[in-house]
């Protein structure tokens, strides 16, 4: 018989409700909550239930993964599934988290489930198969069994099938597979659908891309406040804002008020799109404040912005990209900067 | 316009002692046959071989593919290339269906060329698995381009196109089993009840991007490098009009045969008439150049619109740089409210987290995808090769290597087989034999 291990917030493995939500992590023999149900459904026996406040996770998130991956060193599991999380925001981004983590330390399959609204289907939906699941936890009785499903095709060694027939969100992977139907047919019906109106779904759908109008030019560069941003992932060397090596959802903003350049072993990169080591060498290369503050002195332009803001472009999604930008914006209007450097990488 | 192919489905191919067609069975005098092939002196070695689905058979690397025909009034098939110049699309046809012939290189490969199983896992991702084949397999002394990535393969292709018509004439005189007819009648001549209806217009876009002479499709012989979008009725592609190119990764590729037998056209042209108006093709290519890619998508537009078209199909024979001619097209044609459904394949990588055309836009809402470029096959051994296993990992086929620190090369000593879904001869079946979409996994 192979071994499952199921993860679950607090509620869920009957510690409590919100007083016990900072709980730190802990692990069971056998079953708790929804690990009896996932122990009847899987084709696998559920060993371990392991149990963590979603609030600890939240704020303590290095520290209870660590302990969680520390519980699972020792032992032998086939399999880790965690919720169904619904349209919990903190146990969605805590199963997330933590099945993220488990599927990069140990290489064990991973599944969970999450309502479309909750923030970790964004969050993780590319590194882990999250299954579309219902808002509220009376839809456990469909969830559950969804989760199993897929559970089940990794236990027995089958292929896992595309995101619409199993309904799991898109992980951002686009595979061939046969259908009975030619091209020829699917064309003809497509042709059909639209002379007649009739619905149909397009093979590819192109995501509905959001056009930024190009700004005003700047009237005045002599009077002009610039500010540096970059994508490139250049943070000050010990990375206080932990802002992660690739899919980013942390950013920093760094005072470059008293230096003339970034120098090597102040700042670094931790991005892990590209070989880091010119960047680590001379920072500038991607965030070019010594050119900056050269052409501050010479007049080309008003002023230096006393800080930069770096976060990391690789694997980022479009959706927690804006938002680190409409959080980063309030603070360049407060300091009244007219124009901005992205700096790309 | 008024086509008609008269059909003699082959049920099975022998060597004999006479070229000849009966009861389903064609026979070849492979001698008779190779001496006709070796007429041409650049070819220095030949021989023919019969391949037939569940055979344990690979090819590669396979260049062209026709399929075998007689025109009844004796003229040729390729006009303007193996043939004197006439109007195609008129007239009578007998063609040996479910079979073609296939030309292979006995040695050397390159980008273009592919491979062909005829059995296990691999058959299903060719049309050709399902077919019976005339081999030719052939070696030339075309010296110059023995070693390059990127071959004309002139002698080759010719052979296998004036063999398709050697073989064909076995059938010239017979009856057929059956007889497709296509018939159309002049756009402005139509009755009002079908000029009344929804009208269609296919653009296709042939594969033209080699600037040198020599490697592109060719339209009753002139290169499409050197072409600009030209109203054709379909009957004319189905006849010949259009030969296949030698150059592009080749599942991207439309084989000479594809374009006699082009499923999307002939599935328009059957329904014409009954909830659309089919107005006919507007033969366009594919451009290297930004200038030339618009040039050709603007007389695209105002074709179309001249035409009175209110719905197209676009499709490509490639991917990459052409899907933004692909793409132009089809995003041109909908802002000028030309309602397109396109017909693609796909690259999204062997990870297939890539975006599946090199440019998108969001103009494009109705898409047929037929494949992954970049889809990674394994593929057991077989029992024969024809041609040289070999030339996929050492001729810079576009779907084989011949090192990977990773995942080792593409052919491997057992004769078993890793590569990309790129190198599948016309794998990606894009003029709509393909039986492949794309999933978001």
């Amino acid at each position: 018989m192979k071994k499952a291990i199921v993860y679950v917030n607090q509620f869920f493995g009957q510690l409590g409700g919100e007083d016990t939500a900072g709980v730190g992590p802990s692990i069971h023999e056998g079953q708790i909550g929804p690990a009896m149900a996932y122990n009847q459904k899987l084709d696998a026996e559920v060993t371990h239930t392991i149990i963590c406040g979603d609030n600890y996770m939240g704020t303590n998130t290095e520290d209870a993964v660590n302990q969680i991956l520390g519980f699972l060193e020792p032992l032998e599991f086939d399999i880790f599934v965690a919720g169904p999380a619904f349209n919990a925001g903190r146990y969605g981004v805590a199963c997330g988290t933590i099945c993220k983590a488990v599927k990069e330390k140990f290489g064990v399959p991973v599944v969970t489930s999450m309502n479309q609204e909750n923030p970790g289907v964004e969050m993780f939906r590319k590194d882990i198969i999250i299954l579309k699941g219902g808002n509220i936890a009376s839809k456990m009785r469909k969830d559950l069994p969804a989760v199993c499903k897929v559970a089940n095709l990794y236990l027995n060694d089958q292929p896992i099938g595309p995101a619409d027939e199993l309904n799991y969100f898109p992980t951002g992977h686009r595979h061939q597979v046969f259908v009975e139907e030619t091209a020829a047919d699917r064309f003809m019906k497509m042709l059909h659908a639209r002379i007649t109106g009739e619905p149909y779904t397009s093979e590819l759908i192109v995501p509905k891309m959001d056009r930024v109008p190009v700004a005003a030019p700047i009237a005045d560069l002599s009077k002009a406040n610039i500010a540096l941003l970059t994508t490139g992932g250049i943070v000050p060397v010990d990375n206080p804002d932990r802002i992660q090596s690739a899919s980013a959802t942390r950013w920093g903003k760094y005072d470059i008020s008293d230096m003339d350049r970034l120098e090597s072993g102040v700042f670094k990169t931790v991005h892990a799109g590209f070989d880091p080591a010119a960047a680590n060498a001379d920072p500038n290369v991607i965030m070019p404040v010594d050119v900056m503050k050269a052409m501050e002195k010479e007049g080309v332009y008003g002023k230096l912005h006393p800080y930069f803001y770096s976060t990391v472009g690789t694997g980022t999604t479009e959706k927690e990209a804006a938002r680190m930008a409409k959080e980063i914006l309030p603070l360049l209007q407060e300091d009244h900067v007219d124009g901005c450097i992205m700096v790309s990488t | 316009m008024k086509l008609e192919i008269g059909n003699f489905y082959v049920k099975d191919i022998v060597f004999g002692d006479e070229l000849s067609f009966k009861d389903g069975i064609l026979t070849i005098n492979k001698e008779d046959a190779l001496n006709f092939v070796r007429e041409d002196d650049r070819i220095t070695e030949a021989e023919l071989y019969i391949a037939k689905p569940g055979d344990s058979i690979r090819m590669t690397p396979v260049k062209e593919a026709i399929e075998p025909r007689v025109r009844t009034d004796g003229e040729g098939l390729f006009p303007g290339y193996t043939d004197d110049l006439r109007q195609s699309g008129n007239g009578t046809l007998h063609a040996l269906k479910n079979c073609s012939v296939l030309v292979v290189g006995r040695h050397w490969g390159g980008f273009q060329d592919g491979l062909i199983d005829m059995s296990g896992p691999g058959q299903k991702l060719t049309h050709f698995g399902e077919l019976n084949n005339i081999v030719l397999v052939a070696d030339t002394n075309e010296e110059f381009e023995k070693h390059e990535q990127q071959k004309m393969n002139d002698a080759l292709r010719r052979a296998g196109h004036k063999l398709a018509g050697y073989i064909g004439k076995c059938v010239k005189e017979l009856t057929p089993e059956d007889t497709d007819v296509y018939e159309t009648t002049p756009i402005t001549k139509r009755p009002q009840e079908i000029n009344d209806l929804p009208s269609v217009v296919a653009v296709l876009q042939p594969q033209s991007q080699m600037e040198a002479m020599g490697y592109n499709d060719l339209i009753y012989g002139w290169d499409m490098n050197h072409y600009l979008p030209t109203l054709m009725s379909p009957q004319e592609i189905l006849d010949g009009a259009l030969v296949s190119g030698s150059f592009m990764p080749c599942s991207s590729k439309w084989s000479t045969y594809d374009f006699q037998n082009f499923p999307i056209l002939r599935r328009l042209m059957d329904e014409d008439g009954t909830y659309y108006n089919f107005l006919g093709v507007i033969m366009a290519n594919l451009n290297v150049a930004m200038d030339q890619k618009e040039r050709v998508i603007q007389m695209i537009v105002q074709q179309a619109t001249e035409l009175g078209a209110d719905f197209a199909l676009v499709t490509e024979e490639g991917y990459g740089n052409p899907d933004a001619d692909y793409v132009g097209a089809i995003a041109a044609l909908e802002t000028a409210g030309i309602k397109v459904v396109g017909v693609a394949n796909e690259c999204t990588g062997r990870d297939g987290a890539s975006q599946p055309l090199v440019t998108l836009d969001e103009k494009l809402v109705a898409m047929v995808s037929t494949g992954n470029v970049s889809e990674l096959i394994e593929l057991p051994p077989m029992d024969t090769v024809l041609g040289e296993l070999e030339a996929l990992g050492r001729d810079g086929n576009s779907g084989g290597w011949d090192f990977d620190e990773n995942i080792g090369p593409s052919v491997r000593e057992d004769g078993s087989v890793l590569m990309e879904d790129n190198g599948l001869f016309c794998g990606d079946q894009t003029v709509g034999w393909s039986h492949k979409t794309m999933k978001d996994f």
